[in-house]
């Protein structure tokens, strides 16, 4: 049964064939929510939220698009709009206990390369690092990014080579591992 | 033609490494997400209104609880020449002064309407630009309504002021939606109202029993 069947079966309200678009597509919004995520349970409730708006909103996707690129339009919005929240409340709770760790130093130890590379990535600007991940850790084409983040193709290239020359500089340091 | 700033051995490090170190996920949870989503789903309410009959049915609520409150406040004919107990009665310290029950009735009313808008808003997620004019204009009107409740003595008891304080909040966001946006504002909007717990606490704050409908202005 090709796609569109399927979808018609779900707009006719059959449960099973619910279960079945889901387990379609479940693991890339999964993925994607995950890598960016960061977090299993948040990305647990960002799938969850995906799947419950693309099911009742599922009357105004008109098939012009695959159904994956309006799914993950609608990943993107959930997890983008979901991560600025948490970021929000996070910052918060960062500024009570910076507070509270006044006139106490500290000294990290030098970070490792899995580390440094982790927090290169984290430290990207939202929009390049979402670019970066969909399309050089998850391998969305342009294409897809453009259309999941409603941006050109053009600029998701721009966006991708932005994020790369920005964590070639950040981890200058171990240069050695890739000449 | 490699860019200047291409570097083809960095790139397929780096992709290498990302895929592998950053944000592994671990196995889908699909059998814990879809009872979770089926769960969700069952429990959501079915019932689809119209934005103009969402306010309709507001104003109706609104109109009736009026009526309520009317025959609720209303004195009985003749008590101007009632008994000298019904006199004495109503010269005890104990009753609240006049301005007091103004100030109660207008924050009762007010509350309600700001229910009223909320829901309209939160269940009219990812509406057209015109609906995201309209809200921010309607949640600019109730702003200056809450900034007055805060200044008055209405605001005097600490859960009313620490509500009034988050729906400023809220009401500052829908305030500067503006039609450029997408839905995607009005949803952060509606996560951070969920997070705050804005509306049971507004619910709950709004009494069970009649709402006046003519105290507009009170303040």
């Amino acid at each position: 049964m090709d796609e569109s069947q399927l979808i018609a079966r779900v707009r006719a309200g059959e449960s099973a064939a619910e279960r079945a678009l889901y387990d379609a597509h479940v693991d890339r919004v999964y993925r994607l929510a995950f890598r960016l995520a960061g977090d299993d349970a948040l990305a647990q409730d960002f799938t969850q939220e995906t799947f419950i708006r693309a099911f009742d909103r599922l009357g105004s996707f008109r098939g012009d698009a695959a159904f994956s690129t309006w799914l993950h339009t609608i990943t993107t919005t959930v997890v983008l709009n979901g991560l600025r929240k948490v970021k929000r409340f996070r910052q918060r709770e960062t500024d009570i206990d910076d507070a509270h760790d006044i006139g106490t130093t500290q000294r990290l130890a030098e970070p490792d390369l899995k580390v440094r590379l982790k927090q290169a990535i984290n430290d990207l600007p939202e929009g390049y690092r979402t670019v970066f991940v969909m399309h050089d850790v998850e391998g969305f084409t342009h294409e897809e990014i453009g259309a999941a983040l409603g941006v050109e193709t053009g600029t998701s290239k721009a966006q991708l080579s932005r994020a790369r020359s920005k964590l070639r500089v950040a981890l200058s340091d171990f240069a050695g591992e890739w000449v | 033609m490699i860019d200047q700033h291409e570097d083809p051995k960095f790139e397929q490090w780096l992709e290498d490494a990302a895929r592998t170190t950053y944000h592994a996920p671990r196995t889908t949870p699909r059998e814990e997400m879809w009872a979770r989503i089926e769960a969700a789903r069952r429990n959501k309410h079915v019932v689809e209104l119209r934005p103009w009959m969402r306010w309709a049915v507001a104003a109706a609520a609104v109109m009736i609880l009026g009526i309520g409150i009317g025959r609720w406040t209303a004195k009985p004919a003749g008590d101007s020449t009632g008994t000298s107990v019904a006199m004495k009665d109503a010269a005890q310290p104990s009753a609240a002064a006049p301005s007091d029950v103004v100030y109660q009735i207008a924050a009762t009313q007010y509350l309600s309407r700001t229910e009223a808008f909320l829901t309209s808003f939160r269940a009219d997620q990812g509406g057209n630009r015109g609906a995201n004019l309209r809200f921010a204009r309607q949640a600019r009107d109730l702003l200056t309504t809450t900034r007055l409740m805060l200044d008055s003595p209405a605001a005097s008891d600490p859960r009313l002021s620490s509500l009034l304080e988050d729906l400023e909040l809220v009401l500052v966001q829908i305030s500067q939606l503006d039609a450029g946006q997408d839905g995607g504002d009005a949803d952060f909007i509606t996560q951070g109202m969920n997070q705050s717990n804005v509306m049971p606490k507004l619910r709950s704050a709004i009494p069970a029993g009649p709402v006046p409908a003519r105290s507009e202005g009170a303040l």
